[in-house]
């Protein structure tokens, strides 16, 4: 039977939703579900209120529903906020000790005492593995399972915590068992398969890992922090220096004296981090330094919304960085396309020696999908410096080659030196006022560009080749995108879609030959200017339909995405 | 000395004649021929103004980047390759000013370089206004009535924040320099040489006769180790400026904390296959 079953996990921050939701979705991926697990959580640390969502199917998903089949309420606000969005038969987890739930038709409610059997295990804090231990009976998952990741889980907690969890998770399955063992649920079985849980911040920081970074800095700023973080974490293992820095600047100028000097380093970073970066990155342009720099957008201006999730900073990208100088920017639409886009794009920055941004989001990073595996094989990490005993003497660093690309070593290689410079400077790196120097140095970088297009994919197409309507999505629109299609084909309506991950250079041809003679286009994003809607209808001359667009910090849905092209087609 | 120096550059310098940059230069030049290290081993690192041209002008490695930025740039380039020996050299507005964030944290790091900032009081390439280090009641262009904002006295705040090594110099006298610019690259962690230079185009108060004047060598009675001396030495600007090493510290150095002095440079390290396997692994 297939199913799509959306849990939702809600409360206020430090109640430990995400110990419940980590457990759940951890087991449920490992039993062969497929998960699109995504958060919405406010700028504090404790209190306010947070969501997690868990849509568990049979198949393949890759977008967030606003509808749900379960909520577990960890307060009473909880209720209130998400009593409207359960769809029946939908069930409601609760506190019976704190919280209270009104009856209603197609409400199943199941009230635990969640405090006192925390409490009976030994602690209050326990309260998450008792819920754990709910929502386990509740899908007819194995205790054993949920003791077991207890074990390994909290293995560096003390016996005594150990056993309180096992306790308090055993306490709320047993509890449920007994007096719910009437609760229907939607949710079906699925072949046993072990599937892997990655979000969209573990699948850059290893894909850049994989393309061998060897240096990273960067300023903590939501939502960019959880790649630096892990990358951090891994560090000593691979023989990578972390580095936080007094500021941004800083990061991106440390970045540059580590690229200069030959190691591959990127910066991570979000909007108003990247906007104190932009004189740097013009550097990266002009003195030619390889980096990667790994932008999660954010809803601006200014501080904005520092939790949610926003496409704002694409204008920012295309032009950061005063003066004319060539750049790439993907913006990879899952976090299976981020792993693959990170290793090409620290391979990328080093081959063209120019700056290469990834422009994700709070909602590729922090949301989670089930992956049948990811393949280190299929992009190589690949040096393009010159091999040692190679280098042609005199070397010049800045070298006015066909390709634009001049040979690129490191400081002392070979006992040459060489100057990294800031300036319009000759081939050997030095400073100078000469115009047809000037002429000749800017024509060099930009020859680059000729490579540069043909390399990584260009827009990728989904759908019947010949729909009438085609939608365009770029980096996290992906899946919402997709699933909308999926649901026109299903209504036998005529679509399809078309992704962009390679934004620049811009696609120009690849674009022409699938969006000409279209009834309609749209372009899905996050903002309000449609600003790739803009990039696609200057760089193609190709006129657009109505774009569907948000802009309150959330991510699309399926439902919204539908609701919004309806409401502009009559 | 006969034989020429390996880091000398014969080509054409865009400094005013007299420039205090020059003695500075020559200075660098024989410190690094003094500890026989050859042209591709270091890298000098510098920012914007008319003393972050220096790298242009000698015979190594350089990284001549952005205003206030050349700290940074210096931290990366020596993690990057801890057997460089890395140098940075600009000016007080470069780093004092636009960089003075930079200069607290690099401090902080004790990242094994060594900083010479060419403090001449006053912006030379922007043609005379006042630097951070320029004198109360100096009057410029953008200070018509003088300067009333207190100068920033860079050796206290180095000694604050325990660099591993505190100097000043007088760029007129290059023998002393050049000791001074010895000791600071042979001491671990970060080292400070904030040399007084005379800018001879815009600064028409701290002249060669104004600082000729003042400066003392400190002697040997004089022990960089007390703290407390130090921040009285470093205090001391009027009639009387002392030259020479203000305080020393040898507390661990960044790259104590994070490299073997026999780990392999990050540039020559890889990552293998196998290690990104095992991180996908621990995704299941």
């Amino acid at each position: 039977m297939p199913f799509d079953f959306n849990i939702t996990i809600a409360g206020s921050a430090g109640q430990g939703l995400q110990t419940i939701a980590g457990i759940l979705t951890k087991v449920l991926a490992g039993n062969g579900y497929h998960l699109f697990t995504s958060q919405d959580y406010m700028s504090r640390i404790r209190g306010g209120h947070n969501f997690t969502n868990i849509r568990v199917s049979d198949k393949p998903v890759y977008s967030p529903t606003v509808t749900s089949q379960l909520l577990v309420a960890l307060d009473q606000e909880s209720v209130e906020v998400h009593y409207q969005s359960l769809t029946g038969p939908a069930i409601i987890v609760h506190d019976s000790d704190t919280i209270t739930v009104k009856k209603a038709r197609n409400i199943q409610i199941v009230a635990v005492p969640l405090t006192k059997l925390s409490n009976e295990s030994g602690s209050p804090v326990y309260i998450n593995s008792v819920a754990a231990g709910v929502l386990f009976s509740l899908l007819r998952l194995d205790l054993k399972e949920l003791v077991g990741f207890l074990e390994t889980r909290f293995a560096e907690k003390s016996p005594e915590q150990i056993k309180g969890n096992i306790n308090a998770a055993t306490k709320g399955f047993t509890y449920t068992s007994e007096n719910y063992q009437n609760i229907k649920t939607t949710i079906g079985t699925v072949r046993k398969k072990n599937r892997m849980l990655i979000n969209g911040a573990e699948s850059i920081a290893i894909g850049m890992i994989a393309g061998g970074v060897r240096f990273i800095s960067a300023y903590p700023m939501s939502p960019s922090t959880g790649i630096f973080i892990y990358i951090t974490g891994k560090a000593r293992k691979f023989g990578i220096i972390s580095e936080q820095a007094e500021d941004e600047i800083a990061a991106c100028n440390m970045a540059l004296g580590a690229g200069a000097a030959g190691a591959r380093s990127a910066v991570t970073t979000s909007g108003g981090g990247l906007s104190l970066m932009c004189e740097g990155i013009s550097l990266a342009g002009a003195a030619e330094i390889p980096v990667v720099i790994a932008n999660m957008q954010r809803p601006g201006p200014a501080t904005g919304f520092p939790t949610r999730t926003a496409q704002e900073d694409l204008d920012l990208v295309l032009n950061i960085g005063h003066g004319e100088f060539p750049r790439f920017i993907f913006a990879p639409g899952t976090a299976e396309e981020a792993f693959y886009t990170s290793i090409h794009a620290m391979n990328l920055a080093e081959k063209y020696q120019v700056p290469v941004f990834i422009l994700g989001d709070q909602h590729l990073v922090d949301s989670s999908i089930t992956l049948d595996k990811l393949n280190p094989n299929r992009v190589k990490y690949k040096s393009y410096m010159v091999k040692s005993g190679n280098l042609k003497k005199p070397y010049l660093r800045y070298k006015n080659t066909k390709s634009g690309v001049s040979p690129l070593a490191y400081y002392g290689q070979d006992k040459v030196t060489f100057i990294v410079d800031s300036h319009v400077h000759t081939e050997d790196g030095h400073i100078s006022e000469d115009m047809v120097v000037a002429e000749k140095l800017t024509e060099k970088r930009f020859r680059k560009i000729n490579g540069m297009k043909k390399e990584f994919y260009g827009p990728q197409y989904y759908g019947p080749q010949n729909a009438e309507t085609l939608f365009v999505s770029w980096g996290s629109t992906y899946g919402a995108v997709r699933e909308t299609i999926d649901y026109l084909l299903e209504k036998k309506k005529s679509v399809a879609m078309i992704h962009y991950n390679k934004i620049w250079p811009f696609p120009v041809e690849e674009s022409i030959r699938l969006l000409k003679s279209r009834k309609d286009i749209r372009v899905v994003e996050n903002n309000y200017q449609a600003q790739f809607n803009r990039l696609l209808k200057r760089e193609t001359g190709i006129d657009t339909g109505e774009p569907v667009l948000r802009y309150d910090g959330r991510p699309f849905d399926v439902q919204y995405i539908i609701e919004k092209f309806e409401k502009r087609q009559k | 000395m006969t034989k020429v120096n390996d880091f000398h550059y014969s080509g054409e310098r865009a400094w005013c004649p007299g420039c205090g940059d020059y003695g500075i230069l020559s200075s660098v030049e024989n410190a690094l021929a003094n500890l026989k290290k050859k042209p591709h081993e270091v890298l000098m690192v510098s920012g914007i103004g008319q003393a972050a041209k220096l790298p242009h002008y000698i015979k190594a490695n350089g990284f001549d980047g952005l205003h206030g930025r050349a700290l940074p740039a210096a931290f990366g380039a020596k993690v990057a390759n801890h057997k460089l020996m890395v140098l940075v050299t600009s000016g007080d507005g470069d780093i004092y000013g636009e960089g003075g964030n930079h200069f607290i944290h690099a401090i902080r790091r004790n990242i094994d370089i060594t900083l010479i900032v060419h403090n001449n009081q006053i912006y030379g390439l922007t043609k005379g206004q006042a630097s951070p280090t320029s004198d109360l009641g100096m009057v410029t262009k953008t200070q018509p009535d003088g300067v009333f904002t207190i100068p920033f006295n860079p050796l206290e705040m180095a000694i604050t924040l325990d660099a591993a090594f505190v100097a000043r110099s007088f760029s007129k006298d290059i023998a002393f320099t050049t000791k001074l610019i010895e000791e600071g690259i042979r001491t671990p962690g970060f080292s400070l040489i904030d040399v007084l230079q005379p800018c001879v185009s815009f600064n028409h108060v701290n002249t060669y006769k104004w600082y000729g004047d003042r400066v003392y060598q400190l002697d040997n009675s004089y022990d960089p180790a007390d703290k407390s001396k130090a921040y009285q030495k470093s205090s001391e600007w009027g009639d009387k400026i002392p030259i020479g090493v203000i305080y020393k510290n040898s507390r661990k150095t960044y790259l104590d904390n994070v490299i073997k002095p026999r780990d392999l440079p990050l540039i020559k390290r890889e990552t293998s296959i196998k290690g990104i396997e095992s991180l996908i692994n621990e995704l299941y």
